[in-house]
């Protein structure tokens, strides 16, 4: 157990260090594998995970649900999500820090990335609400939180790799994604509404928009909606239309919605030759590198469990006869306070192998018998408040990015409304897992 | 030096092609067996080992470019207390220890290439050799580990010719998280 302890020192300081995350865990597992078994052990061990990893059919998922992302986003589609959210919401008090709220929702629901939803919200986003004189507090605060949705809302590149890591299965995490991500909009939205009762002028109302104009806006996105329904609809397996049944697997659904987004992208003649070759290029480098950190964190957690760390701590926790909340709560704070000074995923790679057992052990064998698919997405909704939690919320340095006259003093003042939202949703989540497990519950 | 890194760059244009075409192809290759299987139930039998073979290409094919382009995920938190020069030999020293560290697990990788080699495995549908892919991705960890050494020395010897033939663009935006 100690090894492991000093082998996760080892990884910190490392990775301070500017080390790339998979290499600093790959040499510290590899390491500490060679200290406990042998040299050759450690190396068999590092070969085989590269030439196993390669060829991993359920990695395949990665690139093409970047791919849809990527696609879609040439398609304008951020833009025309921000016109249909400001149609139906834009006349309320505070109505297009509303609207940034959907529209970055309904971006996340074919984008799996929280900083890409943020970068692309705000270049279309933030113009408007300055156009409306909203406050800089309260227009970056809801796009940076907005934004933090992406990870959450299905597809989402976080829950693919807390899938593969724990081998979790991929479909019911996305599916059980949906209502936490729904309750994530309105908790949102509440927050909103909170920041403009206080503060009247923060968000002044836009003008009422004419109800054909609303369906001529909701047109420019059906075809998007329609390939978000289709993949999603199924993933769930809720497509069975005799004699036509849709059922997807993972990778299935993330090569239907990429070729979907490809073809309306070539519809709408937003596609050149240079673009296509960039969008592949960028999801083909960025599948890599998540590869990479891949092999690193199944090397290290290899190296934890012959460390027996999961034993340690189940031994720890029943010598202790604590209650299984009791840990979880504590676990929870681990992770809020690790969120403060670590990016997403690396939080995620560091902290999955050491928990994962520990949480979703059986009770008999000294675990807390908490669901696999219940954990990871409590993880992630924990690293989505990350995102925006000083000093380092990365989601807030993305926005400060794009309007660099906003201090981010400024953003992280308007994000506190937004913050405590999310550690009532965080609450609820955990005191009513039910609303988490009743959709993949029912696959 | 900063041309022979840009001619670097026109020969890194090879495997990204091939990556690039590797990933368009599984993806159309999955929408037509989705789409065959679900209407006139024939899915493409190959499709599930062709998927595994494209991915070990996507994968592979990129690592020594990113590699050299020091496009992998670090975590950039203390970045501020380190002066130009001492950030300079951390980085040099950090794709040096990178680099180095991959040449045992290389060697490994190309033993059990020689060992399915010797096996002669063949895939299940088109009966593509197993070994086929492992010595691809032998030889690409290999190249990777070329990638860390030599960025790891310029950053030594001429840390100018890097920033002159810096990576196009910022890091790819839809990644991570």
């Amino acid at each position: 157990m100690i090894e492991a302890l000093i082998g996760f020192g080892a990884v910190l300081v490392l990775v301070l260090l500017r080390m790339p995350i998979a290499f600093a865990m790959g040499l510290v597992g590899m390491v500490g594998y060679m200290h406990l078994n042998s040299f050759r052990g450690a190396v068999s061990m590092v070969a085989r995970l590269i030439i196993d990893t390669a060829q991993n059919y359920g990695l395949s998922v990665v690139p093409l649900f970047i791919l849809m992302g990527l696609f879609v986003n040439k398609g304008g589609l951020s833009r025309e999500l921000y016109q249909v959210s400001f149609a139906f919401l834009g006349h309320l008090r505070g109505g297009l820090a509303m609207a940034t709220i959907c529209a970055c929702a309904g971006f996340s629901a074919i984008c799996g990335s929280s900083l890409a939803t943020a970068a692309t919200m705000s270049k279309v986003a933030m113009p408007q609400m300055r156009k409306y004189g909203y406050d800089d507090a309260l227009s970056t605060a809801s796009i940076a939180a907005g934004g933090t949705l992406g990870i959450l809302i299905p597809p989402s590149v976080i829950l693919v790799i807390y899938g593969l890591l724990t081998e979790t299965s991929i479909g019911k995490l996305f599916i059980a994604g949906i209502i936490p991500g729904l309750i994530g909009v309105l908790f949102y939205l509440g927050a909103v509404f909170f920041t403009v009762a206080r503060k009247p002028g923060s968000g002044p109302a836009g003008e009422r928009t004419p109800w054909p104009e609303r369906w001529a806006a909701v047109r420019g996105v059906a075809a998007v909606l329609l390939l978000f329904f289709l993949v999603i609809g199924g993933l769930y397996g809720a497509l069975n239309f005799w004699p036509i049944n849709l059922a997807f697997s993972p990778t299935e659904a993330a090569g239907m919605g990429a070729m979907g987004a490809f073809l309306i992208a070539l519809a709408r003649r937003s596609l050149s030759w240079r673009d296509t070759w960039q969008v592949l290029k960028e999801a083909a480098f960025t599948t890599a590198t998540l590869f990479t950190v891949l092999i690193g964190a199944w090397v290290f957690s290899n190296f934890v469990n012959l460390a027996g760390l999961p034993e340690g701590l189940r031994e720890m926790v029943t010598a202790y006869a604590v209650q299984p909340w009791v840990v979880m709560l504590f676990i929870l704070a681990i992770y809020i306070a690790l969120g403060c000074v670590f990016e997403s995923l690396s939080m995620l790679l560091l902290t999955v192998p050491i928990f994962f057992p520990l949480v979703t052990g059986p009770v008999a064998e000294g675990g807390l018998g908490f669901d696999p698919v219940w954990f990871g997405i409590i993880v992630v909704v924990v690293t989505e408040i990350s995102l925006i939690t000083p000093p380092v919320g990365l989601n807030v340095f993305v926005l400060k990015g794009v309007v660099p006259d906003v201090t981010t003093g400024t953003i992280f003042r308007g994000v506190t409304p937004f913050w405590i939202a999310d550690i009532f949703r965080l609450a609820l989540l955990v005191l009513v897992p039910w609303l988490v497990m009743v959709l993949p519950n029912t696959m | 030096m900063s041309s022979l890194i840009r001619i670097a760059g026109v020969i890194a244009l090879a495997p990204t092609a091939l990556a690039v075409l590797a990933l368009f192809a599984m993806m159309v290759m999955t929408f037509f067996d989705v789409v065959l299987r679900s209407t006139i139930n024939t899915p493409i039998e190959a499709a599930t080992e062709l998927t595994r073979i494209m991915m070990a290409v996507v994968v592979f094919a990129t690592l020594p470019v990113i590699s050299a382009r020091n496009d992998h995920i670090a975590v950039d938190l203390m970045d501020g207390y380190f002066k130009p020069a001492a950030a300079r030999l951390r980085d040099a020293a950090i794709a040096l220890i990178c680099g180095a560290m991959l040449w045992w697990p290389a060697e490994r990788v190309v033993v059990l290439a020689k060992r399915a080699e010797s096996y002669g495995d063949v895939t299940e549908y088109l009966a593509i050799p197993q070994h086929y892919i492992a010595w691809f991705v032998a030889v690409f960890t290999y190249l990777t580990m070329a990638a860390l050494i030599v960025r790891g020395l310029i950053l030594i010897v001429e840390p100018r010719a890097l920033e002159a033939a810096a990576p196009d663009g910022p890091a790819p935006e839809g990644r991570d998280d």
